[in-house]
This record gives C-alpha cells, structure tokens and sequence, in this order.
C-alpha cells in the first residue's frame, strides 16, 4: 500500500475538515439562524459584550443545543476512532473493532437493564435517575471487558487470542440475555432500546457531557504516547519485548483506555457503529501504518466523520431526527470504498 | 427582505394575539403533538388549525399527515421541534428523551405531559386540560360526557346480550402483513377494547408477546381481532391465514369470526374512534344481539 500523503499536509486536511466540522454544526440545524446571529451569540457566550436584539433564541439555540452537541460529537469520535486504533494494534487484527472485549455488548446490557428493569428498581434517588442509563451502560462496558481480560490471563500473561475469544462469548452472551430482555419488554421499552442501539447525540447536556470530557481527554493524551509501543507490537509480541517494551503493561493500559473510552462514548450516545472500526483503516490506507500518525490523525477523522453525520442526522429529515448510527456508515463506507478502489490501481 | 417579513409577521400575529386574550391567561396559538389519540382530540376540539407538527403515532385524521413530522415520540429532537416556533408541545408520558423536554422547557415551549392510561377517568382529565387549553371547555365537556355515555350504553347493551349469550373468548393479534404475530396482553389497549366489548381476553401475559401459532392455536378463541401495520381488508386476512395455517383449525377461523381492525387505534391511550370500534366489535362478540346494537348509536 502506497503512502499517499505527507503527514503534514494530512494533518492539515484533517484539521480543516474538523473546524469545518465545528463550524457547520454550530451553524446548521432545523431552526435556521442568519450568520450574523450565530456569531454574535457566540461572541457572547463566550463573554463578549455584543449589541443586538432578538439575540436571545440563537443564544440559547447555541449555548444549550448546539454546544453540548458539538463536544459530545467531538468527544465521541476522536474516543472511538482511537480505541479503534488500540484494539486493532492490540490484537494485531485489521477486523478487530472497539466492542471486541465485549465493551459495547456490556454496555448494551447494562442499558438493556436500566430501560427495562429501571423502572421496578426503585428507590433510586431523584438526582441520579436522569443518569441511571449512562451508570449502567459504563459499569456495564467496564465489568464485561473486565471479565473477558481476566479470562485472557495465564500464568502472568495475556493472551490476546483467548481474550479475542472470550470477548466473542461474551459478546454473544450479552447478546442473549439483551434478547431475554427484549421478549420481557413492552412494545414501548422495546422502542426505545432499538433506538439507543442506533446511537444519537440529541439532548447532549452539559451535564452528561463533563464525565465524558474528562475520559476523552485522558484517551486523547494517553494513548498517543504509546505510539512508539503499539509500533513495535506490530512487528509481534516477543518483538515487541525484545525491543524492550513492557508488552503486559502495555495490554493492561490499552485494554484499560478501551474499557473506559467505549464505555463512556457509548453510555453518553448510545451505540455508534462504524467509526471505531473504519475510521483507523481508513487513516492508514491515507497516511500508512506509522502508530505515531495514525493515532491523532484518527481521532481528528473520527472526530470530523461523526460531527458531519450529525449535521446530516438533524437536517435530512427535519423537524424529526435520524439515529447517527444509520448515517456514520452511510456516509463513511462509500468514502472507505473509494480510497479501497483507489489504493488498489 | 425575507426575515424582516417573517418578524413583522410573528409581531402582528403577538400583538393580535396578545389582544385577544388580554384578559385571561393567553392561549397556546402554535401546537406540536406527540401522541395519536391526543391528536386526534385536539382535531375533535376544534384545534387543528393550531397544530404546526406531529409526531409519527398520530395518522388520524387523514388531513393532518401533510403536517411536519417531529419522529417517534420516544425519540424527539429539541432544535426540531424548536424549528416549528411551538407554544406548546402535547404528549404523554411516553414522550421522551428527557433532557430533550428540559432543553424545551428551557426555550419557553410549555410541555404538557398528559396520561397514556387506558382508562376512562384519565381521558376525562386530558379533555379538561386540552380543552382549557385551546379556550374550548364547553366543547371539551360536551365530548368527555359524550364519550361516558356511549361507554354506558355498550356497557348496557352487553348486560342485555349477556343475559343469553356467553362471553367469546378473543385473541387480538397484531401482525405485519400476517407474519409473526404479536398478542395483545394485559394493560394494553387491545385488552381494554376485547373487555368493554364484552369479550375474555385469552391472553394473560402483559404487553404485547410474540406467540407461536401452535399456542394460539391451542387456546382456541372464539373470535379472533387482527390488525395489520401493512395492510388492510380482505387480503391481511388471507394473509394471517397463510402465514398461519395452524389458526385456520381455531374456531374463530371455522365460523368466519375474525375482525379487522385499525391498528391506529391501539396506540396512545383512548382515542375518539374507540367507541364506534368497540360497537363493531361487540357486534361481532354477540352476533345475535345485532338488532339491539342500532340503539347504542351514538349522539353524533
């Protein structure tokens, strides 16, 4: 495979896709605001004294929708984008996508629980029971992929093989009693658990957002720095170990950054296909396997893929809404086929 | 200039409106309603014209489907349904995502969440609040005691019927164009439809389930209800059958009794239609009591 661009002008490109990203989803929505009041909401928002009238709508349209929206797509993205990277570089498997230890189906459990049998729980207090879903979505990802990580030690190592497979029993397991769940569910229920699993990044609050921010930005500037590593596992583990790598170290941070990065993605938006797995290949096939490029390169893709598909969510059919799960791939495979078709001749 | 058009516009339109209700509490001019059978009354109360966007549970009547829709209930987009400049936003409590209903409390959209419950005493308590809201009390009134009324007639007419004829035992089966069909259970409105028109719901599980044809089948109904989200008439009917073979061995099958009906009734609690449905199906559950059934036609 050719390396079709420097790394600089491929961050550069990426980097003007991103803020136009930004730009076209502080902009664009189903209530259409001139230019003019956009800017000078934000400008006050951000504690710019600005004149105008009528500012009210647009600043508020902005700060309580488009804002939150914006960073939670922002975050979303660049975490999922980059746990696909570190669970591709893990198993050293180009189809090894971020659910694979079993993170997304846990979390899917753990919201299958909340949705279903949250309401028979009581006695939640009142100020958690807005969150019950995102806790257990997140607690859900992490026990899962807990346990598959512990199914995947012998005698002090990891074996990424037996982790691969437990994760796929588990995964199937999950699968199986969100199935039970389902058949337990009423007709509504059952509604609302298909259309989390289709992901979304409405109602995005500030409130839901910080615990997010705080992973995201942990992933973001973890992860990057064990390019070097994730480099040398490629070339194999005993390799990597020759090259003086702590490889279970290493296992044991990544299979970590995963856990939590997923877990909270997912417990704020839902299950959102595609990006984790598509995104990183699709960086590579631009820029070639270097860890060191292709792990801020996919969060800034991921990132700018996911913002994009929201704009298209909320705009193709409004006033209603799209699942951004339905757009990611319907916007991302055409584009990753093309690079496909493209690098081959 | 286009916006300067539109503002001036909205103002005459504030103005006027402010005008005419100077006196009381200002009346929602702008409605978005999130739920079928409540769509259907606000129609019924005379508030159509007010109604600016609906969500995808309402498809009654036929001249309100060219409005915008907001999507599922469940699933609502706050800038969508600001985009639509609402008053107000109707729905019940299956409206939802919450933070979504925040975002619009906070945008100064009044959300009225109403009851879903399929029982008479929460419907009279959605039309005394939409009525009140649309300044149509009166008319709301008219429409809760109509209603009550031509429940107690059915529920008359069935005390005569039953007097010498046996309640049918009824499966309500919801399908799509007749495959794997889904049982209506306990709590569910298809419940409440088979019970006031004087039938013995066979199905004891709550919700809706997926049964196998064996076990319908088994429990034998007297009289089967099908509805179908695809299809209408006679060819969902032949189409359950197909799909089913097992059911054409019920009795229901044998004696011809299966009854159609629309499945738009069987979403968001009690809708206007319901009692005109429950006459034909009560009809059906005690054929021969047809005669008497002419005395329970409603005050129109």
């Amino acid at each position: 495979m050719r390396v079709a661009l420097q790394p600089k002008t491929l961050f550069i490109a990426l980097s003007v896709a991103c803020l136009l990203a930004i730009w076209l989803s502080l902009a664009l929505g189903p209530v259409s605001l001139p230019l003019m009041d956009t800017l000078r909401a934000g400008m006050r928002l951000l504690g710019v004294p600005v004149q105008g009238d009528n500012l009210q709508q647009a600043e508020l349209i902005l700060g309580q929708i488009r804002v939150p929206r914006t960073l939670l797509g922002l975050a979303v993205g660049a975490v999922l984008a980059l746990s696909g990277v570190a669970m591709q570089g893990l198993f050293r498997n180009p189809l090894a996508d971020p659910g694979l230890v079993g993170v997304s189906s846990g979390a899917a459990l753990g919201a299958a629980i909340a949705i279903v049998a949250g309401a028979s729980l009581g006695g939640i207090p009142e100020s958690i029971e807005p969150y019950l879903l995102s806790i257990f979505a997140f607690a859900g990802g992490l026990i899962v992929t807990a346990i598959v990580y512990r199914l995947g030690r012998r005698d002090g190592q990891t074996s990424v093989g037996i982790m691969l497979l437990a994760g796929v029993a588990m995964t199937a397991l999950a699968g199986s009693i969100i199935g039970l769940f389902t058949y337990l569910a009423d007709d509504a229920t059952l509604r609302t658990l298909t259309f989390w699993n289709l992901g979304t990044l409405n109602g995005a609050s500030y409130a839901r957002l910080w615990p997010l921010l705080l992973v995201c930005v942990f992933v973001i500037g973890w992860l990057p720095r064990r390019a070097k590593a994730l480099n040398a596992l490629l070339l194999g583990e005993s390799e990597a170990r020759h090259l003086g790598i702590e490889v279970e170290r290493l296992k044991r941070e990544l299979v970590l950054c995963i856990a939590l990065g997923v877990g909270a993605a997912v417990a704020a938006a839902g299950l959102i296909g595609f990006v984790g797995l598509i995104v990183p290949h699709l960086v590579r096939l631009m820029a070639g396997p270097d860890h060191r490029i292709v792990l801020p390169a996919s969060a800034l893709a991921g990132a700018s893929l996911l913002l994009f598909a929201d704009v298209f969510a909320r705009l193709a059919l409004a006033p209603a809404e799209l699942p951004i799960g339905i757009v990611t791939a319907f916007i991302g495979a055409p584009f990753f086929l093309f690079l496909l078709v493209r690098g081959r001749t | 200039m286009r916006p300067m058009t539109q503002l001036t516009a909205i103002l005459t339109g504030l103005l006027f409106t402010h005008l005419a209700s100077a006196q009381s509490q200002p009346q929602p001019q702008r409605w978005v309603s999130a739920g079928g059978a409540l769509t259907e009354w606000v129609v019924a109360l005379g508030g159509e014209s007010h109604l600016v966007g609906i969500d995808t549970t309402s498809q009654h009547p036929e001249s309100i489907k060219s409005l915008p829709s907001i999507g599922y209930q469940r699933q609502l987009s706050s800038e969508g349904i600001l985009s639509l400049r609402p008053d107000i936003l109707i729905g019940t409590e299956e409206m939802g995502p919450p933070p979504v209903l925040e975002q619009l409390r906070a945008a100064g959209v009044k959300v009225e969440v109403l009851s879903a419950g399929a029982d008479v005493s929460a419907l009279q308590d959605n039309l005394k609040k939409l009525g009140a809201l649309l300044g149509h009390d009166s008319q709301a009134n008219q429409l809760s005691e109509q209603y009550a009324k031509q429940l107690e007639s059915q529920h008359d007419w069935l005390a005569q019927a039953q007097l010498h004829q046996t309640a049918p035992g009824v499966l309500l089966l919801v399908s799509h164009s007749g495959s794997r069909p889904m049982v209506a259970g306990i709590g569910t409105v298809g419940d409440w439809l088979i019970k006031q028109a004087g039938g013995r719901n066979l199905a004891t599980h709550n919700g809706y389930k997926l049964f196998s044809t064996e076990a319908m089948a088994g429990l034998n109904p007297e009289v089967l209800v099908f509805t179908d989200r695809a299809q209408g008439g006679a060819s969902s009917r032949d189409a359950l059958l197909k799909e089913n073979p097992l059911l054409t061995s019920t009795q229901a099958a044998r004696n011809k009794r299966l009854i159609e009906v629309d499945p738009t009734l069987l979403v968001g609690g009690l809708g206007p239609r319901l009692p005109e449905a429950l006459k034909t199906l009560s009809k059906a559950f005690y054929p021969a009591d047809g005669s008497l059934n002419a005395k329970v036609a409603p005050a129109q």
